[in-house]
């Protein structure tokens, strides 16, 4: 079972992209990548990154970073503390009302996001698809 | 955590006074070319406190692009206006929103105002709304829709910040609505209860204004259509369609709005009508999703239309008031929807109102619900 965050679980994570239908439907038209900080906090003790090359509802690339030193720069940045990543991989958060709470931030043009909340819901839903440890 | 958000809703017989009480000293009123000298206009102005400079944009088309939102501007920013008073239906209420933000911000561009980013506004001027329509519900959501220039597509803007400081439901200002509008925008208002009541971000706030709405609106619309000059009834439905724009703001709208705004874009249908006719099957396709919601809402409709189920009382009900029920119906022929099907199966699928429906929904559901709507029998029906 891997652990969260980890390169294990980014790899099981993108591997359950590519084999959700639900996502590949969602994200048919989406171009572009998403860098996810899962920021330190009481329960985590330090920032990590989670790069993401998403294409027509294909997860061509996925990496785990544990500095920020080498990163691709993305077009949209999802960041929130490790304790409610934990929550929003539980379903606990959505992922839209979370950043209408602050307990995200999404960075990027805002315009185009607006069309792919559909495929932020199926990342979501992917995510809890992983058998996970915390 | 969730919020409910409301602007000062002040109502009833002579509501429009309490513009008098307000510090206005320079107001912009938006309206719309058809309302520019009409007496909604009138009334507004007549209200305004002694003194109280303004200046009148009265060039809003229905359904605006964002250039034609705009075009005045640079003329409101050489006014210099501390407040932004939008008379009309949903088109000239939306362009108030875009016209405060964007004086209020010159810096930010129109697709800036969405809810994941902080504008700050309310620095210069405050947003007053009166709505002359019974339905679109924009005097108290914080969403403005924007025709995309040179697409059939419909933009959703949206932000807390753009939500009116006070709406203002005077009885007055829709007596002398027509009664295509009448219907369109009620039937509207019914689809913002039901789905706000049925949102996968419903919550005990929206459900309790989604049931009043429809307890106001359902038994006095037809009264309303057979007597357009009944002021009680007018004012249910006026205060119902509120309740409903509060309703669906604090929760979401849902399918039969994805589908809607697409089938409105393309084929320049007025919106009520096109959501309205979704509505019944889109409720069919939600049924077991949400069941026991739709099962009390058939409770609140008339008993002469309600049949066992929701689907059916649905349409029971808009067979009543003349609202159409398939896409044959409301004038669209057979060739054009096959040609434009693929078209409103990805307008609908992008937008914000399949997210938070009460059941997920596929491109393969959206097709084969605009099948089921269509009134002709198809591959996917």
């Amino acid at each position: 079972m891997p652990k969260f965050p980890s390169r294990e679980w980014v790899e099981e994570y993108s591997k359950k992209l590519n084999e959700n239908p639900a996502y590949r439907d969602a994200g048919r038209t989406w171009e572009g990548d998403i860098l996810f900080v899962v920021e330190k906090d009481q329960a985590f003790p330090k920032t990590v990154y989670i790069y993401l090359d998403l294409y027509h509802g294909e997860c061509r690339r996925a990496e785990y970073y544990e500095s920020a030193e080498q990163l691709p720069k993305a077009a949209y940045t999802y960041r929130g503390p490790y304790t409610n990543w934990r929550r929003l991989i539980n379903r606990e958060i959505d992922p839209i009302q979370g950043i209408l709470t602050g307990k995200f931030k999404l960075e990027g043009p805002m315009m185009q996001i607006m069309r792919y909340t559909r495929a932020a819901k199926e990342m979501v839903n992917t995510a809890t698809m992983v058998n996970t440890e915390f | 955590m969730w919020f409910f958000r409301s602007p000062e809703v002040v109502f009833g017989d002579d509501s429009l006074s309490y513009l008098g009480s307000l510090e206005i000293r320079r107001a912009v009123i938006v309206t719309d070319r058809f309302l520019k000298d009409s007496e909604p206009v009138n009334l507004v102005v007549s209200n305004l406190p002694e003194g109280a400079e303004r200046m009148v944009v009265a060039d809003v088309p229905p359904e605006p692009t964002y250039r034609e939102m705009t075009a005045s501007l640079d003329r409101i920013r050489s006014f210099e206006p501390d407040w932004f008073i939008a008379v009309g239906g949903g088109s000239s209420i939306d362009t108030a929103k875009v016209l405060f933000a964007l004086y209020e911000r010159p810096d930010i561009s129109v697709y800036d105002i969405t809810p994941l980013v902080r504008l700050n506004l309310r620095r210069k001027s405050r947003l007053a709304a009166v709505p002359t329509t019974s339905g679109t519900g924009s005097e108290c959501s914080w969403a403005a829709v924007v025709s995309v220039e040179g697409e059939r597509r419909k933009h959703e803007l949206a932000s807390k910040e753009i939500l009116p400081d006070v709406a203002i439901l005077d009885p007055r200002m829709v007596v002398g609505l027509p009664r295509e509008q009448t219907r369109n925008t009620a039937v509207d208002a019914v689809v913002h209860a039901v789905e706000a009541y049925t949102s996968t971000w419903r919550n005990p706030f929206s459900d309790a204004l989604a049931e009043k709405a429809l307890q106001l609106i359902t038994p006095n619309l037809p009264v309303v259509l057979a007597e357009p000059g009944n002021i009680a009834s007018r004012e249910a439905v006026h205060i119902g369609a509120s309740m409903a724009g509060l309703a669906f703001s604090n929760s979401q709208i849902g399918l039969a709005h994805a589908l809607g705004h697409a089938l409105g874009a393309y084929f320049k249908l007025p919106h009520g009508k096109c959501v309205g006719l979704f509505l019944p099957y889109v409720v069919s396709y939600n049924y077991q999703a949400v069941k026991e919601r739709y099962d009390r809402l058939n409770t609140i409709f008339p008993d002469k239309v309600r049949a066992e189920g929701f689907t059916e009382t649905l349409k029971n009900y808009f067979r009543e008031i003349g609202q159409p029920l398939t896409l044959e119906e409301a004038g669209v022929g057979r060739g054009e929807f096959t040609q434009s099907l693929e078209e409103l199966v990805r307008l609908a699928s992008e937008d914000t109102g399949v997210t938070m429906n009460a059941r997920d929904a596929s491109t393969e559901d959206i097709r084969r619900v605009l099948w089921e709507a269509s009134g002709w029998r198809g591959d996917g029906a």
